[in-house]
């Protein structure tokens, strides 16, 4: 019997658990969207497994990386953002959170989480686009276009960099997201089975699940 | 590679194994696209090794026969030790049948003669392209060992899993919905490839600086060349 | 070299000698003996080549083998059905979604390809070439059993060189439907059901819950199409497209090559319409 069990070899602790985001700018809008596989190495456990979250009226933050630690620094963030806004009285704002996040995450600057953030939202007052994507220890990137992360970032780069364009509408920003993000993980074996897309408008936002391949 | 810096004499220290690693990865990124009645095969033009570059102006296609070009990267000495061997191989077939050797022919021989190594393989990324008996385009894509598989397009070397997946999308149209593939023609594929190497040269390090593109007619062939960022 | 001239003899016998001998290209004995592969020069353990290559800073190389793989393969009364899936990764890049691995080895004999794609492509490419010679030689058909011992024969003269293989030989012969199991250690054995790869856990639960010998042929298909598209679904190395062979007295045939996507939603409109 060969051998299998080189390819369950870990290479990094962050593609454990499998599972990407992607974030990206349009006109007056944001979109952010993550695959929904949770595995552990080649076996796949759940398929519904959401990596994106709902942390503002208008703010969304992905944490792709190991499941655990998506958990606990979601949890101990939202435990931050609600002892902010009682203190301050007002909603987080988009670089505040990101503010946190980077604070959250170098506290364990040499026993860090394994996630690499991304986050996408509107300025609850100016209703500026912001999209960032942060290193595991909290080094911000706040580009003008797009961020990925995960497990299928080099799949994504390509993806994004070809079918990005400048101040796209709302569905034409969810039409790009989502090809972006199907095509990257579906050459990737540990994303995918499933993806969700949310498309932030100043008004509403709208959450979307794609029919994907469940292989 | 950083200096070691001696602070006893080399004598004095305890005997150590030094390892021959026969490997580099020197960059570069291919792609091939099929037609019906044509083929075109692209590469980049820069040489690597981790941040430095050899070269800004090395094509990585090697024409074999009239009908046949082999695109590799990966180790350049093996690129070229293998394509020395394979031109030598075609060269005998020819003395011995006074004729070219056909694509699929040439395809076969590869595979067998990367397999030749399956103990200490070339480290080679291999597209085969050519036109078939039917003068149709096709592309064959090899690992190192010599796995062969017969396609219509492919990427293959530094930058492929940034490129493949946008191939997958815009020529089979995987993942779009009431969109029938599009039929391939050279105005598309030349497109397809321009923006596949401007998006692959915006985030490898290990592709850039130019394209060349090659185009197989049963006219014949034809090339051209377009810049890439060069940082 | 000037004396054999001056005595008129010529030392290469034609143009291609000359040629071979001037570029230093070596006799590739693999393309006039298949069995014979080359081996390396320098002492094992003084380089660094064995199971994945690996470059001057000590960074893996990718090699394209397809590692990650659902095969299976079972007799029952109706004959013998393989099926298998079509995923080739290296790593956790998915390399290709529609590689052939089932292999069509004559118009009676299939083999499945799990562990090294070019390892069991090429070994089972030297089969074929064995036993057409043996038809030729005997003016019969060789026998399953006699088949798959060629192969692991072949193979075991490499054991321990680091090939990956472990593939199901199936046909159809004297003696009726024949299904062996062979792999790169040299080990061969019969057996009624087979499940080789990184999938074949989950494929074997489906395949042990739905076997039995008395299958109807269209039953004993779609068995063999469910177990590969569970083992699809739960193993991140299988995938693509599920391709389902079925062997009868008369040799095999090929019954279907479905896309697990469409199978995966036909699977679930039939489950969401029973309850």
């Amino acid at each position: 019997m060969p051998d299998f069990s080189e390819i369950f070899s870990l290479q990094s602790i962050l593609n454990y658990n499998g599972g990407c985001v992607v974030a990206m700018r349009g006109k007056n809008c944001v979109a952010i969207a993550c695959d929904l596989r949770f595995g552990v190495q080649a076996q796949t456990i759940s398929t519904d497994f959401e990596r994106v979250f709902e942390v503002g009226p208008h703010l969304y933050i992905g944490l792709p990386g190991l499941a655990t630690d998506t958990q606990t620094v979601f949890q101990r963030l939202q435990f931050r953002i609600k002892m902010y806004e009682m203190r301050e009285g007002r909603r987080v704002k988009p670089r505040t959170l990101m503010a946190m996040v980077q604070n959250l995450l170098y506290e364990r600057r040499f026993g860090p989480y394994f996630v690499e953030p991304v986050i996408a939202g509107l300025h609850p007052t100016t209703k500026e686009p912001y999209i960032c994507a942060l290193d595991l220890i909290g080094c911000e990137c706040e580009p003008e276009d797009f961020v990925v992360s995960g497990t299928c970032s080099e799949s994504l780069y390509g993806m994004c960099e070809t079918t990005w364009r400048e101040d796209m509408e709302p569905d034409d920003l969810f039409e790009c997201i989502s090809q972006s993000l199907v095509n990257a993980f579906d050459r990737d074996a540990l994303s995918g089975w499933g993806a969700v897309v949310h498309v932030i408008e100043q008004d509403k936002v709208t959450t979307r699940y794609l029919k994907c391949r469940q292989d | 590679m950083a200096t070691e810096v001696m602070e006893v004499g080399d004598y004095m220290r305890d005997p150590r194994k030094h390892h021959f690693s026969p490997y580099m990865d020197n960059g570069g990124t291919t792609v091939a696209i099929a037609g019906d009645d044509f083929v075109m095969v692209a590469s980049d033009l820069r040489l690597s090794r981790g941040f430095n570059i050899f070269s800004r102006e090395q094509s990585k296609i090697f024409g074999l026969t009239p009908k046949t070009m082999l695109a590799s990267t990966g180790c350049w000495a093996d690129v070229l030790t293998l394509n020395k061997v394979l031109q030598a191989r075609l060269t005998m077939y020819s003395h011995e049948h006074h004729d070219v050797m056909s694509t699929t022919a040439v395809a076969q021989l590869l595979s067998t003669m990367l397999y030749w190594r399956r103990f200490f393989p070339y480290y080679v990324s291999n597209i085969l392209v050519g036109l078939d008996e039917e003068g149709k385009g096709v592309v064959y894509h090899y690992d190192p060992v010599g796995h062969m598989e017969k396609l219509t397009y492919s990427a293959a070397g530094a930058s492929v899993s940034q490129i493949q997946p946008l191939l997958d999308n815009q020529i089979d149209a995987l993942n779009m919905k009431n969109v029938t593939p599009p039929k391939m023609t050279k105005e598309l594929a030349h497109q397809l490839i321009h923006d596949a190497f401007i998006s692959a040269a915006e985030r490898d390090i290990n592709t850039g600086d130019g394209v060349i593109i090659h185009t197989i007619t049963k006219e014949g062939t034809s090339e051209e060349k377009i810049k890439l960022r060069r940082d | 070299m000037a004396l054999e001239a001056l005595h008129g003899i010529t030392r290469y016998h034609s143009k291609n000698e000359m040629l071979r001998d001037e570029m230093m290209i070596p006799d590739m004995e693999n393309l006039s003996n298949q069995c014979q592969l080359a081996i390396p020069s320098i002492p094992k353990g003084e380089v660094n080549v064995g199971e994945y290559l690996v470059d001057e800073t000590g960074r893996k190389i990718k090699l394209n083998y397809a590692h990650g793989t659902t095969t299976l393969g079972f007799k029952f009364d109706g004959g013998v059905i393989m099926a298998v899936d079509s995923r080739a990764t290296s790593g956790q890049y998915i390399g290709s979604g529609n590689v052939k691995k089932i292999i069509e080895i004559n118009p009676y004999l299939l083999g499945t390809m799990a562990g090294g794609a070019a390892d069991c492509t090429y070994w089972e490419r030297v089969l074929a070439k064995q036993c057409r010679i043996y038809e030729l030689r005997n003016r019969e058909r060789i026998s399953v059993a006699a088949a798959s011992k060629l192969l692991a024969n072949m193979v075991y003269q490499y054991k321990g060189y680091g090939l990956s293989m472990g593939v199901m030989i199936a046909g159809w012969d004297k003696k009726g439907p024949g299904l062996y199991y062979v792999d790169n250690d040299g080990n061969r054995m019969p057996g009624n059901a087979f499940s080789v790869g990184s999938g074949s856990i989950y494929a074997y639960g489906v395949l042990d819950s739905g076997y039995s010998k008395d299958l109807s042929d269209a039953e004993a298909q779609e068995l063999g199409r469910r177990a590969i598209y569970h083992a699809t679904h739960r193993d991140a190395y299988s995938g693509g497209i599920v391709r389902v062979y079925h062997i009868k007295e008369d040799g095999w045939i090929k019954i279907s090559e479905e896309d697990c996507k469409d199978l995966h939603y036909k699977y679930a409109d039939e489950k969401s319409a029973f309850s």
